[in-house]
């Protein structure tokens, strides 16, 4: 072996994430979401995600199961983006509600490699490009969004060089802040306006989304949450425990000619950066920089992808509405339990392999 | 070991959330439903046209199932001499894992198979255990989501009415 055959091949074996995804084989799980109303005031009510409801290339639903004490049950869906979830409703006079849901699921890493056509790729309709390059309540599309956008995708022409453009431009610019609770909310116009760009995945990967669609990009956000530790030696990509309760993360997706929906995460290159031992890594770091590469195009599938959805109203509820349904959500006596706070609402996620 | 789980059943059962009830239904025709059994045999919903029909949705894993089947196979039994059928169609498993269950539960259902779980999603059935009455004319008359005392003298009522 001469010596540079030698360096590449060491320096392969060394550096991270260096498995091709399109090797790995499907892995199912089993996620079970346990949810109690304490202190209980009137009517009680529980919103539980569902895991998505159409099979992909990455994910197919095996199921899910319900147990618990609720005077009424039911699988609702939003209007607009068929965001699924389960709904549980108990009488005033009812102490102790409590619910729980156990979804079964298979997954499997998932690739797609821009520079190639795939003649199986579903192209699409007029209205769908319409819908993901529209704006949301959170997201909008015009104004300083747009004139980012633009900025961002000077000289780029195809889909693909719009949205790695943009991709870049969120990873060099943003930063993943932890006090940020939950996952953000993704108000990228304040983001955008005051120059704040911390946030955590709900903010960074909204950015992306926004940007994207304003410079008619179809893009999406992937709501979920991550169940297994990476496979890839990335310690912040993954979890540790069996309980998942504070492990929820959102991805993007946009849309390319040819190639189809496209997985992206610009919000976990800047949790590797912030996260990754010793922390605060330069954006040059063989592990970000091997992060960075694989994150535009590749989702490792140590994760559930519940839905799609923006502006979530919540059925039967007056409450507002949300931004988007990836935590379990309640309501007691018309008041709207903390989303983000486990142990007050009080909601424990836990997820195992099953095979 | 077969009585172990048969008392732990009938506790079980004894759990059962009395609130959950049949609900009517009013979303449309029943989708196809044509299924194997445990052995092969194929078995259309069609074919069942005259009688009524507990379609139930179930799998191992899910507890709730488990726990209301005593109860359906006792509703079974008090309508054994009436034109009353009961498919368990198990979700997403497959016979070697299906069969050690049904060996050993003490239910004469006809027990079909959906191994790639696309009847379920056809039945929207996405949540277990889902149950659907479908009626001797060959439409879904009522639907449960959740463990139900089928047993109970409401739910029997219910299904006599059905079979009018």
């Amino acid at each position: 072996m001469d010596r540079r055959a030698f360096v590449t091949s060491a320096a392969a074996a060394v550096l991270p994430w260096r498995i091709a995804f399109s090797q790995s084989q499907w892995r199912s799980f089993e996620v079970t979401t346990r949810a109690e109303v304490d202190f209980a005031e009137g009517v009680s009510r529980v919103w539980l995600p569902l895991p998505l409801a159409a099979d992909t290339e990455w994910q197919r639903s095996l199921g899910s199961a319900w147990s618990g004490n609720a005077a009424r049950a039911e699988v609702l869906h939003d209007g607009k983006y068929g965001v699924a979830m389960l709904y549980a409703e108990w009488p005033a006079g009812h102490r102790s509600p409590r619910l729980e849901l156990t979804s079964k699921f298979s997954t499997r890493d998932r690739t797609v490699d821009v520079s190639r056509a795939d003649a199986n790729a579903k192209a699409l309709s007029p209205a769908e490009h319409a819908f993901y390059t529209a704006p949301t309540e959170w997201i909008p599309t015009d104004g300083i969004v747009r004139d980012t956008a633009r900025g961002i995708v000077k000289g780029a022409h195809s889909d693909v060089e719009k949205a790695r453009a943009i991709y870049e431009w969120v990873v060099d610019n943003t930063f993943r802040d932890p006090k940020v609770r939950g996952c953000g909310w993704g108000d990228i116009k304040t983001m955008l306006e005051t120059g704040n760009f911390g946030g955590k995945c709900g903010d960074l990967n909204a950015l992306f989304v926004g940007l994207a669609r304003s410079v008619g990009v179809p893009a999406r956000d992937v709501y979920g949450v991550r169940v297994a530790a990476s496979a890839h030696a990335y310690r912040s990509l993954g979890v540790s425990t069996p309980t998942i309760s504070k492990a929820q993360h959102c991805r993007a997706e946009f849309y390319a000619q040819g190639a189809g929906w496209v997985p992206v995460d610009p919000a976990d290159v800047r949790k590797v950066v912030l996260e990754e031992p010793p922390g605060e890594l330069a954006l040059s770091d063989p592990k970000v920089v091997a992060a960075r590469k694989r994150l535009f195009g590749s989702w490792e599938m140590n994760w559930l992808a519940y839905n799609m959805g923006h502006d979530i109203a919540l059925p039967h509820s007056k409450g507002p509405k949300l931004p988007y349904l990836m935590y379990p959500n309640g309501e007691t006596g018309n008041e709207r339990l903390d989303q983000l706070d486990p142990d007050a609402f009080k909601y424990a996620i836990s997820a195992r392999e099953t095979t | 070991m077969r009585r172990g789980l048969l008392a732990a059943l009938l506790l079980a059962w004894a759990a059962l959330a009395p609130a959950q009830a049949l609900r009517a239904w009013s979303a449309g025709a029943a989708p196809p439903l044509e299924l194997q059994d445990l052995d092969g045999a194929a078995h259309r919903l069609a074919d069942y046209r005259g009688k009524t029909v507990l379609v139930n949705f179930w799998a191992t894993w899910c507890a709730p199932c488990r726990e209301e089947m005593p109860s359906i196979e006792r509703l079974r039994r008090s309508l054994e001499d009436k034109p009353f059928a009961v498919l368990a169609v198990n979700v997403g498993e497959g016979a070697r894992v299906a069969r050690p269950f049904v060996d050993a539960m003490p239910a004469r259902f006809t027990w079909l198979l959906d191994r790639d779980t696309r009847t379920a999603k056809a039945w929207r059935a996405r949540v277990l255990p889902a149950s659907y009455l479908v009626g001797p004319d060959g439409a879904i008359r009522y639907s449960a989501l959740g463990a139900l005392d089928w047993s109970s003298d409401e739910v029997r009522k219910t299904i006599q009415g059905v079979m009018k």
